[in-house]
C-alpha cells in the first residue's frame, strides 16, 4: 500500500510567481499595510479566543492563500476584518478547539472598538479604563455579523478552493533543533518567535516557501541572534535547503522588525480601517 | 523550496495539469448538467460532463442551510481527508465546483465532484438479474481490501463500511466512498499477522450503520481499531454471497444478539475481554451458543468460510487485517479472482425501472438499517437512483414511499406522510407502533395507519436452517422490519407531536417474531428489562440544554450534506416512536407482507408513485387529515410536519426540530425556516466537549425522562448518541 505521499503531509501547496505578481498588482497603495494589520488583528483575535498558536498559524495561512487565489471582486464583498474573522473561525471549526461565532464576533467587535489595544486600530493607545460600551454587541447586531461570517467563511473556502489542510514548521523546527545536537531553551524559544512573526510577513513566506525550509531559516537567524553555535559545515543542506532559499528566507525573517518599524512610523497617528 | 536535489519532487506550485494549486473552485457552469441522481432522496446528486474534460461526474451538492455554525464541518473534514487520497479504491474528489450567487452576500452553493460511478454494491445486489460469480466477488473484495489497507495504512479509520458505501462502475473497478464518519487514526497502524493490533486512545463508539457494526462496538469498546472497518469488509463479503445483508438488528442489543448467534456467543477465548466492556444496552450475559457460520453460509467453499470466519471474528486483536486478507488462500485458489476488466457491465442501477425490477424479485432484500450513523451519508453517494437506505431509517422513516424510498409500501411510514404514499388502507386505523411491526399473524394490534404492515423480507436460506435456536432472536436478524414491540413500551408521548398510546406490546402473539425485545430478553431469563423509558438514551441528565450538542442523543451522526434537500422525503421520525427501522432498500422487492395482505397492488401503486416523484422530483403529495384518536392537534402538527418536512432521510434532523420544538418555535416559525434547520446536525460534531456526554450517556440512560420522548424513542433503539467522529 503506497501511503499518503509524505509531501502531503509536510508540505503545502505554494503559489506560483504569477500569482503573487497578480496580487501585487491588484492592491491599493497600502494593500501590504492593511495585508500586516490583517494578520496582525487574526493573531491578536486568536489570542483572545485562547486558540493554540498551531490554529492561529492555520488561519493566517488559509487568509495568505485566500488572498492569492481569490479574484478582486471576491475580496470587495467584505471587509478585511471580516476575512480575518472567517479564516479563524474556519480554522478553529477544523481544530479540536472550535470556537462559537458568538465569541468570534464578540472579540472582533472588541478588538476593533475604541478599546481596543491594536495600535493600527487606536493609534493613541487604548484607553486606561475603556467603556464596555464600545465594544458591546447587541443580539441585533451579533445576529447580522454572524451571517456575514458565515457567507464569508463560503467565500473563502471558495476562493481557497477547499485546500484547509496547512502544514506548519513549528514541530519540524524543534526536531531539527534536536538533530543538530542544540538544547536550548532560549534557541527554541527564539525559533518559534521568528516563526509567529514570520506569519505576519506580508511576503508570504508560508506560500512561497516549505515548512522544512522556515524552519531552517529561523534556526539559523535565531542561532545567530542568540550567539549558539552550531555546527561548521552547511548543515541546511542535511534539511534540503539550499543557500539561496536560506538566504532568502533569512533575511525575509531579519528584516521583519525593520518593516514593522516603518510600517508603526507609517501609519503613526492614523487609524488603519479594517472594517 | 529547495532546488538541484537529487530527488525529483513533485511540483508544489502546479497541479499536474499545469493549474496552479492556489486557485479558487471551479464554477459549476463548466459542467454540463445531466440530470439528476436519485433526486428527492437523498438530498442533491446529479450527473454531469465536465466542459473541459468530457468526463462523466457525480455533483454532491452540499447543502448548507445551518444558520449555526457555518460550513458543514464534517463536509469539511470530509473534503479535506478526500483531498489527500489517492487510491484507485477510494472515490476521488475531483474538485469542488460553486455555483456563484449572483449578489454577494448569498452564500455559494457548493458541490463535490466525484466520478460518475455506474452502481453501488448495495444496489447491485438487490438486483435480480444481477449475480455475482465467484470470480467477481473475489475481484470486489479484493479491491475493498485494497482500499481498506491503503486508509489503514495511512491511519484512517473509515466508520461506516458497507454495501451503500461502496461504489463499482462498468469497469469493475470498485471505490469506497463516503468518508463523512472517518476520521483519522491515532494508533500505529496494523502490521502483518497481528490483526488489528491494539489502540491506545479512545474514539466515538457512535459510529459505522448497525448493520455493520461489529461486536466490540456494540459492546462499547472506546479503544478500537482499523478492526472496526473489517469486520464490515467481513459482512459485506458475506452479503455479497446471500444478496442481502447478513446481521441485520434492529436495535442495537438485536444486533448484538444475532451476531452472537450467528459466530457463536462471547467467550474468554474468542473474544478476550468483552466481560469487562460495558455491554450493550446493560446486557452482558450472551449465553453460550456455538459459531453457525459453517451452516448458515455452508455454500461457500473452504477458503471463503475460512476468510469470513476471520473477518467476522469476535476478538478484534485477532480479527484479521486488510494485508493480511488479501494474501488469504481465498485469493490464491481457484476460481481466481476476475480482473475487473473482465467483469460484466451491468445497467446503471438508476436507470432501471424499478416496478420491473420489484416485480421479477419476489422478496424484498432489505436495506441496511441506517443504524446510527453514516447512513446519510451513504445516500447521498448512492447516486444510482437506489435510494439510501440508511436515511430512511434514521431519519424518521420518513415517507417510506418517497422516491428512493425502498420499501414500496411506505413502510417506514411513519406518522407522518402517510398519505400518498400507499400507505394502506386496511391498516387505517392507528394501531400503534407495537403492532405495527409484524402483520404476519393475527396481531391483535392493527398497525398503525401510517405504517403499513410490512412484512419482514423474506428470510434468507439460513434463516431454515436454524434448528433450535431460539426464534425470536433468529427472526429477528432477517427482519427488515424494526420492531414495534420495544417501542409500545415507552411512556406515551406528550407533547405537541405526541403519538397515541400505544397498545401495550403483543407478547402473546405466537406469530410476532422477533419483533419486540424486551420480552423476548425477558423470555429469555436475562433479567429485568430496562427501564422502558429510553434505556438507551446516551443524554446525560441536563445535556441538552448544550447549545453544541443535540437536545437528545442518539447517534445521530450527522450525514454529510444530504440531508438538507428539502424535496426529500420526509424524515418524520420524530413523532414516531419507532426508530428503528431498517430502511428498505428501494430497489428491493416489496416487502413480503403477510399472506393475508396483497402485497403486490399496493406495492405497485406505491412503486408508481415513488418513480414518478423520482423523475419529476416533486414534493409528496399533501397528506389528507389522518384520522387520529387524539384529534386534533395532534393530527394537524403531524400535518404541518409532513408538508413542512423534506422527505429526507437524514437522522440528524429529527432531534434538531424536537430541539426547535423545545426552544419554543413556533410551527410557523419552523415552516420559514425550514432550510435553516437541517443542517443542524453537523452541530452534533464540532465539540469536543462532547466526548464526555457521549461518554456519559450511556449510563445515563435513567435519567432522561424529561427529554422528549421522541428522543428516548430513538435512543432506545438506535442508540445513537452526539457523535464526535473526530474528537475521538
Amino acid at each position: 500500500m503506497a501511503p499518503i505521499s509524505s509531501v502531503e503531509y509536510l508540505s503545502n501547496p505554494l503559489v506560483t510567481s504569477n500569482q503573487l505578481l497578480d496580487l501585487k498588482n491588484s492592491e491599493r497603495d497600502n494593500g501590504l499595510s492593511v495585508r500586516f494589520a490583517q494578520a496582525q488583528l487574526t493573531s491578536a483575535a486568536g489570542i483572545l479566543l485562547r486558540l493554540p498558536q498551531e490554529v492561529i498559524a492555520q488561519a493566517i495561512v488559509l487568509l495568505q492563500r485566500f488572498w492569492v487565489s481569490s479574484r478582486p471582486e471576491d475580496r470587495e464583498g467584505f471587509s478585511p476584518k471580516t476575512f480575518s474573522a472567517a479564516t479563524i473561525y474556519l480554522a478553529a471549526k477544523l481544530s479540536a478547539t472550535p470556537v462559537a461565532p458568538r465569541s468570534v464576533v464578540n472579540v472582533y467587535a472588541y478588538l476593533t472598538s475604541k478599546a481596543s489595544p491594536l495600535l493600527f486600530v487606536n493609534p493613541q493607545g487604548a484607553p486606561t479604563d475603556p467603556d464596555p460600551a464600545d465594544y458591546y454587541v447587541s443580539e441585533g447586531t451579533y445576529e447580522r455579523e454572524r451571517q456575514r461570517l458565515f457567507v464569508c467563511e463560503s467565500v473563502v473556502l471558495v476562493g481557497i478552493g477547499f485546500d484547509t489542510r496547512v502544514a506548519l514548521p513549528y514541530s519540524l523546527a524543534l526536531t531539527y533543533i534536536q538533530v543538530l545536537g542544540v538544547s536550548s531553551a532560549s534557541l527554541a524559544r527564539r525559533v518559534f518567535e521568528h516563526l509567529n512573526a514570520g506569519l505576519l510577513s506580508p511576503q508570504l513566506l508560508h506560500l512561497t516557501h516549505q515548512p522544512h525550509a522556515l524552519a531552517v531559516a529561523a534556526i539559523y537567524v535565531a542561532a545567530r541572534e542568540t550567539g549558539i553555535k552550531l555546527v561548521e559545515q552547511n548543515w541546511w543542506e542535511v534539511f534540503d535547503v539550499d543557500r539561496e532559499d536560506l538566504g532568502f528566507l533569512v533575511l525575509a525573517y531579519g528584516s521583519l522588525a525593520n518593516f514593522a518599524e516603518a510600517e508603526a512610523k507609517k501609519w503613526k497617528g492614523i487609524a488603519l480601517s479594517l472594517d | 523550496m529547495s532546488t538541484g536535489t537529487p530527488h525529483p519532487r513533485k511540483t508544489l506550485e502546479r497541479l499536474p495539469d499545469g493549474k496552479p494549486r492556489f486557485r479558487g473552485c471551479s464554477r459549476i457552469t463548466d459542467y454540463d448538467y445531466l440530470g439528476k441522481l436519485g433526486e428527492g432522496t437523498f438530498g442533491e446528486v446529479s450527473k454531469a460532463r465536465s466542459k473541459k474534460t468530457g468526463q462523466i461526474v457525480a455533483l454532491k451538492k452540499i447543502l448548507m442551510h445551518n444558520e449555526k455554525d457555518g460550513f458543514p464541518i464534517t463536509a469539511l473534514r470530509e473534503i479535506k481527508l478526500l483531498k489527500q487520497l489517492h487510491h484507485v479504491n477510494i472515490l476521488k474528489l475531483e474538485e469542488m465546483a460553486v455555483e456563484r450567487p449572483k449578489s454577494a452576500s448569498k452564500k455559494p452553493s457548493m458541490f463535490m465532484v466525484t466520478p460518475y460511478m455506474d452502481h453501488d454494491l448495495a444496489g447491485l445486489l438487490e438486483n435480480p438479474t444481477v449475480n455475482f460469480t465467484e470470480p467477481q466477488i473475489k475481484c470486489y473484495l479484493k479491491q475493498l481490501l485494497e482500499g481498506c489497507a491503503y486508509l489503514h495504512a495511512n491511519k484512517i479509520l473509515h466508520r461506516d463500511m458497507k454495501a451503500a458505501n461502496l461504489l463499482i462502475n462498468n469497469r469493475g473497478i470498485l471505490q469506497i466512498a463516503d468518508f463523512g464518519l472517518a476520521r483519522p487514526y491515532d494508533d500505529d497502524p496494523p502490521k502483518p499477522g497481528q490483526g488489528g493490533g491494539e489502540a491506545t486512545r479512545e474514539y466515538t463508539t457512535l459510529v459505522v450503520t448497525r448493520w455493520y457494526r461489529p461486536p466490540e462496538l456494540l459492546l462499547q469498546l472506546r479503544k478500537y481499531t482499523t478492526a472496526i472497518d473489517m469486520w464490515g469488509v467481513g459482512c459485506v463479503f458475506g452479503e455479497m454471497f446471500k444478496k442481502r445483508p447478513i446481521l441485520t438488528g434492529n436495535s442495537d442489543l438485536n444486533q448484538a444478539q444475532i451476531i452472537f448467534d450467528l459466530v457463536g456467543s462471547p467467550t474468554d477465548e474468542t473474544m478476550p475481554g468483552w466481560r469487562d466492556l460495558p455491554g450493550c444496552e446493560n446486557i452482558t450475559d450472551w449465553g453460550s451458543k456455538p459459531s453457525r457460520l459453517t451452516t448458515v453460509f455452508r455454500e461457500l467453499s473452504p477458503p471463503a468460510l475460512s476468510l469470513l470466519g476471520e473477518l467476522l471474528k469476535l476478538d478484534w486483536r485477532k480479527r484479521i487485517n486488510a494485508m493480511d486478507a488479501l494474501r488469504h488462500p481465498y485469493f490464491r485458489t481457484e476460481p481466481y479472482p476476475a480482473r475487473p476488466e473482465d467483469l460484466p457491465s451491468f445497467e446503471d442501477s438508476h436507470e432501471l425501472d424499478r416496478k420491473k425490477f420489484r416485480d421479477q424479485k419476489s422478496k424484498p432484500p432489505p436495506a441496511p438499517a441506517g443504524g446510527a450513523v453514516g447512513i446519510a451519508t451513504q445516500g447521498e453517494w448512492a447516486i444510482n437512483g437506489r435510494s439510501i437506505p440508511p436515511l430512511e431509517g434514521r431519519s424518521g422513516g420518513t415517507g417510506g414511499a418517497g422516491p428512493g424510498s425502498r420499501v414500496p409500501g411506505g413502510r417506514y411510514a411513519n406518522g407522518h406522510n402517510s398519505q400518498g404514499y400507499g400507505r394502506r388502507p386496511l391498516h387505517a386505523q392507528n394501531g400503534a407502533y407495537g403492532g405495527g411491526g409484524d402483520h404476519r399473524g393475527p396481531n391483535p394490534y392493527p398497525p398503525h395507519r401510517d405504517m403499513p404492515p410490512y412484512e419482514q423480507g423474506q428470510r434468507p436460506p439460513y434463516d431454515q436452517t436454524r434448528g433450535s435456536m431460539p426464534p425470536q432472536v433468529y427472526d429477528e436478524s432477517y427482519s427488515r422490519r424494526p420492531s414495534g414491540g420495544e417501542l409500545s413500551s415507552l411512556p406515551v408521548p406528550a407533547g405537541d407531536h405526541a403519538l397515541p398510546p400505544r397498545p401495550p406490546p403483543p407478547e402473546a402473539d405466537p406469530f410476532r417474531h422477533g419483533q419486540q425485545d424486551e420480552p423476548a430478553y425477558r423470555d429469555d431469563g436475562r433479567g429485568p428489562l430496562p427501564p422502558p423509558s429510553h434505556p438507551r438514551s446516551r443524554i446525560p441528565p441536563g445535556a441538552g440544554a448544550d447549545y453544541r450538542r443535540p437536545a437528545h442523543d442518539r447517534d445521530t451522526y450527522i450525514p454529510p450534506y444530504s440531508h438538507a434537500d428539502p424535496t426529500a422525503r420526509l424524515p418524520a421520525m420524530k413523532n414516531r416512536r419507532r426508530d428503528d427501522r431498517p430502511p428498505y432498500r428501494d430497489n428491493g422487492p416489496p416487502p413480503d407482507y403477510a399472506d393475508h395482505l396483497s402485497y403486490d397492488d399496493m406495492g405497485a401503486a406505491d412503486r408508481e408513485r415513488g418513480r414518478t416523484r423520482d423523475l419529476d422530483g416533486l414534493p409528496p403529495p399533501p397528506p389528507p387529515p389522518p384520522p387520529h384518536p387524539q384529534g386534533g392537534v395532534y393530527d394537524r402538527d403531524r400535518d404541518r410536519d409532513r408538508d413542512r418536512r423534506p422527505r429526507s432521510r437524514s437522522p440528524g434532523r429529527d432531534w434538531e426540530r424536537d430541539s426547535h420544538n423545545s426552544h419554543s418555535h413556533s410551527h410557523r416559525d419552523r415552516d420559514m425556516h425550514r432550510d435553516r434547520d437541517r443542517p443542524r446536525d453537523w452541530d452534533r460534531e464540532r465539540d469536543p466537549r462532547d466526548h464526555s456526554h457521549s461518554h456519559s450517556h450511556s449510563h445515563s440512560h435513567n435519567h432522561n425522562h424529561n427529554h422528549g420522548y421522541r428522543d428516548r424513542d430513538r435512543d432506545r433503539d438506535r442508540g445513537y448518541g452526539l457523535q464526535d467522529p473526530y474528537r475521538r
